[in-house]
Formats: structure tokens, C-alpha cells, sequence
């Protein structure tokens, strides 16, 4: 098994950093690396699910802070996203199956593209008071498949 | 920071998207798309062919764009995609609402024929 964590107070510079995130994973390790599209998938999760923190959680009135951990055992990549937020309920933000979309949503996107690349994703408290998002990306999942329209 | 836009016809703006457009620059692409969309213009080209990322609230952008344009028969290509581009573009089926090209130019020429 091998374990990638970052932690960022700054959520601009983790947007930023989560796109070469997986190289500097890469570099930081000598086998067993999870294939590109793999990677590709985790790091578009990434930045929708930290963009989303970004612009709808909220802090307590302290600085955000979120640590991301990246764990690939084959076949399965595993990330999971702690934060100091004051939590949210994710089941209200995620678009219904029979959403009309063909209407071009301006919003909700973001969740189609993390269903999309998941094969199993959550959010909920951590025993240590952090917030927790969870996803998992198999190494012969097709993210083709998961599309919703 | 403001996105480069350039009247190639009299019926088309080139928007170059540059390397992101994203949650924390939709706003500025509306304003640039805005200020065309009250001129008249109808026909949009946007050229991908340097950008990394593409978010959701990029494409809700994209799609506000559309929206306002459609009705009058407008349209809106996506021009030189970038392989990130193509990625976010096949996840959401957008490739079912905008046409692609190759090149900015054959975008423009499809426009023109």
C-alpha cells in the first residue's frame, strides 16, 4: 500500500497543487503507480470537491484547512479529503437521477463529475471532528459507463 | 483576469479560454461574453487549445452562454480541445450540445459555410 498526504490552509493553492499532486505522488515512490486515467479521475474529484468547499462551506470563523491522503492499493485508488468545515448535508446538493438535463444546468455539475469518476463516494463527520470526504476509483472502472445522460 | 476575445467576422467573436476556466474566473467570462452577446453577436468560437482545467461552474458558464444565444439561432463551438478539455467534455456529454473542431478555423469556416 502506498499513502500520498498533503495538508493546505490556503483553498486556491490546494485547487492548484491537487492537479500536481499526483505527479509529486508519482515521483515520491518507486512501484506499483496507478495508471493515468485513474490519476486523471482522482485529481477532477479533487477539484470539484474542494472548489465546493471553497465556495459553500463554512469555517467556524477559522482559517480552512483540508488534508488530502491518496492510498492506492491495487486495484483500487482511494482518497479521502478531511476538513474543518461545519459540514454539510451532501445527499442535498447531489442532482436527482431524473434531473432534466437537457435544460444545461448552471449548477450541479460539479457531483455528475464525481459520480462519473467514482465508484463510491461519501461525506460525513471523522472521530476527530473533521468532516470527511470519501472516494474510491477502481483500476477497470470506466467512467464512460457512469454518465447520467 | 480577463479573457482574450477577438471579433474574427461580423457574426463571430474567438474567445480564447487560455489555461483555466474555472469557479474563480466564470465570472470574468460572462462579463466578456456579455458584452458581445449585447452587441449582436451570435456566434461564438472557444478556443481550448491551452487549457489544463475546465471545471463544472467553467461549464456552467459555457452553458449560460449558450442559453442566452440559442434562441436566436446562436451557436457555440468548442475549437482545438485540449486533451483535459476532452476529458470534462465526454464526462458530462457536452459533445452532444457543442460542435468541435479542430482548429479555430475550421470552426470559423463551418460558421461561414
Amino acid at each position: 500500500m502506498k499513502t500520498f498526504t498533503e495538508t493546505y490552509t490556503d483553498l486556491d493553492r490546494a485547487i492548484d497543487e491537487v492537479r500536481t499532486l499526483a505527479d509529486e505522488w508519482k515521483a515520491s515512490r518507486q512501484s506499483g503507480v496507478p495508471d493515468d486515467e485513474m490519476i486523471h479521475c482522482a485529481c477532477l474529484v479533487l477539484h470539484e470537491w474542494i472548489a465546493n468547499l471553497h465556495r459553500h462551506a463554512r469555517f467556524h470563523d477559522e482559517p480552512p484547512t483540508v488534508e488530502v491522503r491518496l492510498t492506492y492499493e491495487d486495484p483500487h485508488l482511494s482518497c479521502s479529503v478531511s476538513d474543518n468545515s461545519e459540514g454539510f448535508e451532501l445527499d442535498a446538493h447531489l442532482p436527482a437521477e431524473d434531473d432534466d438535463l437537457e435544460s444545461l444546468p448552471e449548477g450541479g455539475m460539479g457531483l455528475r463529475i464525481i459520480k462519473s469518476c467514482t465508484d463510491d463516494f461519501s461525506y460525513a463527520p471523522a472521530e476527530d471532528g473533521l468532516y470527511r470526504f470519501d472516494f474510491s476509483i477502481p483500476s477497470d472502472h470506466d467512467p464512460w459507463l457512469n454518465t447520467l445522460f | 483576469m480577463g479573457f482574450d476575445a477577438r471579433r474574427a467576422s461580423s457574426e463571430t467573436v474567438v474567445i480564447h479560454v487560455g489555461e483555466a476556466l474555472d469557479f474563480r474566473n466564470a465570472d470574468a467570462f460572462k462579463s466578456t461574453f456579455q458584452e458581445h452577446v449585447e452587441n449582436g453577436i451570435r456566434q461564438f468560437v472557444l478556443d481550448f487549445s491551452d487549457t489544463e482545467v475546465l471545471d463544472s461552474t467553467g461549464l456552467g458558464a459555457i452553458f449560460s452562454l449558450y442559453r442566452e444565444i440559442s434562441s436566436d439561432d446562436g451557436k457555440v463551438a468548442f475549437a482545438d480541445v485540449s486533451e483535459p478539455v476532452q476529458v470534462v467534455v465526454h464526462l458530462t456529454r457536452t459533445y452532444k450540445v457543442f460542435r468541435q473542431f479542430p482548429s479555430v478555423e475550421a470552426a470559423q469556416e463551418a460558421f461561414s459555410g
